[in-house]
């Protein structure tokens, strides 16, 4: 029986899928298997930014034209990047897909991560749209459905990928 | 730095530095005074007025480099804005681009913002764009040419130090949509 992927390697595949021009991001060990396939990829660049918030900037200038652009990033990052996030994507309704790993999960509990979680759920929920997922469970068709989301709504949508219990090893 | 009273215009350095080039770069100007003077100094629908936060046209350059690789970037930059995305300028560096280029414009102060003072003012923006870039790579507006500016590798960044404007410039007068809109029909021509 062949080996089933890793969770890494089902989301740089659904990734692939969506047939995206460009993909952004800032390392968290949860994305690091997907980011360097995604670096490998003769497909479409990857872009390693040096701070969460041009990626989002990275992604907006790949989506005023009118090109699918995705970002990777911790949900730390994103909160660094809320005002390019809503001052950018929200307010020209760009429909990038951004990867977040939600660190701070029940099955991922390390002490500096717990703020992260919440301050995720008190600063991001209410003002974009977030859809959660198994990180070691992902489905095949992930990415290209948010992306279909997204163009459908004309807006940025947020994945959030968490550790869950019981689950196999995300990466 | 050369006397204020004989330095260029904001405006007019933004002009000259896209007269460098043979045919119209996508020219994408910050949050506020670049987005203002670069529509000042004529709309064109190749012009990207960024929203986002200061500083993230240099990002944003980036990210339509890299999907428009046989189109010239031109990202402009304030130095106050430049310097709250400092790290972009690492990014760049590292990314490659063989088609973005950098306008830093330096009035050394938050031109929005009451003429406040940048904590930049005295810092050597020449030194700095040849840190990330190279020495060939960053030069100053008043010694290009065309014929210069066409040799010169990119990743690039030209610095102009410019006079502090006695007001704002024109208020921009569209709306995101109207900015999208127009900015995707010329990115896909």
């Amino acid at each position: 029986m062949a080996e089933a992927a890793s969770g890494g390697d089902r989301l740089f595949r659904s990734i692939a899928a969506a047939k995206p021009k460009l993909v952004t991001g800032v390392p968290d060990g949860m994305l690091a298997r997907t980011i360097m396939l995604c670096e490998a990829s003769p497909d479409f660049p990857y872009i390693a930014c040096a701070r969460e918030e041009e990626c989002i900037g990275v992604a907006c200038g790949a989506a005023m034209a009118g090109e699918r652009a995705i970002v990777m990033v911790q949900n730390a990052g994103l909160l660094n990047s809320l005002g390019a996030f809503a001052t950018m994507g929200l307010r020209y309704g760009l429909p990038i897909v951004v990867i977040v790993t939600n660190r701070g999960a029940l099955a991922d509990p390390n002490g500096y991560d717990i703020e992260k979680r919440e301050a995720f759920d008190a600063g991001v929920r209410p003002m974009a749209r977030v859809f959660d997922f198994d990180a070691g469970d992902l489905p095949d068709d992930l990415i290209p459905a948010a992306f279909k989301w997204a163009e459908a709504a004309r807006k940025p949508v947020i994945l959030a990928l968490e550790k869950r219990l019981g689950a196999e090893a995300a990466a | 730095m050369s006397e204020l009273s004989n330095l260029p215009s904001q405006q007019d350095a933004i002009v000259a530095a896209l007269a460098l080039y043979p045919a119209r770069p996508f020219a994408v100007s910050d949050i506020g005074s670049q987005t203002g003077w670069l529509k000042a100094a004529g709309h064109d629908p190749r012009n990207l007025y960024v929203s986002g936060p200061m500083g993230l046209a240099t990002s944003v350059a980036l990210g339509l480099a890299a999907v428009r690789p046989n189109e010239q970037v031109l990202a402009i930059a304030g130095d106050g804005a430049l310097a709250m995305n400092l790290t972009s300028l690492a990014t760049i560096a590292g990314a490659k681009p063989s088609n973005l280029s950098i306008l830093l414009v330096d009035n050394r102060v938050y031109e929005f913002t009451a003429s406040v003072p940048t904590p930049t003012k005295d810092l050597d923006w020449l030194a700095v764009g040849r840190a990330f870039f190279g020495e060939a790579q960053c030069l100053r507006l008043s010694e290009l040419t065309a014929e210069r500016w066409a040799g010169v590798e990119r990743p690039a960044m030209i610095v102009a130090d410019v006079a502090p404007a006695p007001g704002k410039p024109p208020a921009l007068g569209m709306t995101p949509a109207m900015i999208r809109a127009e900015f995707l029909g010329a990115a896909r021509r």
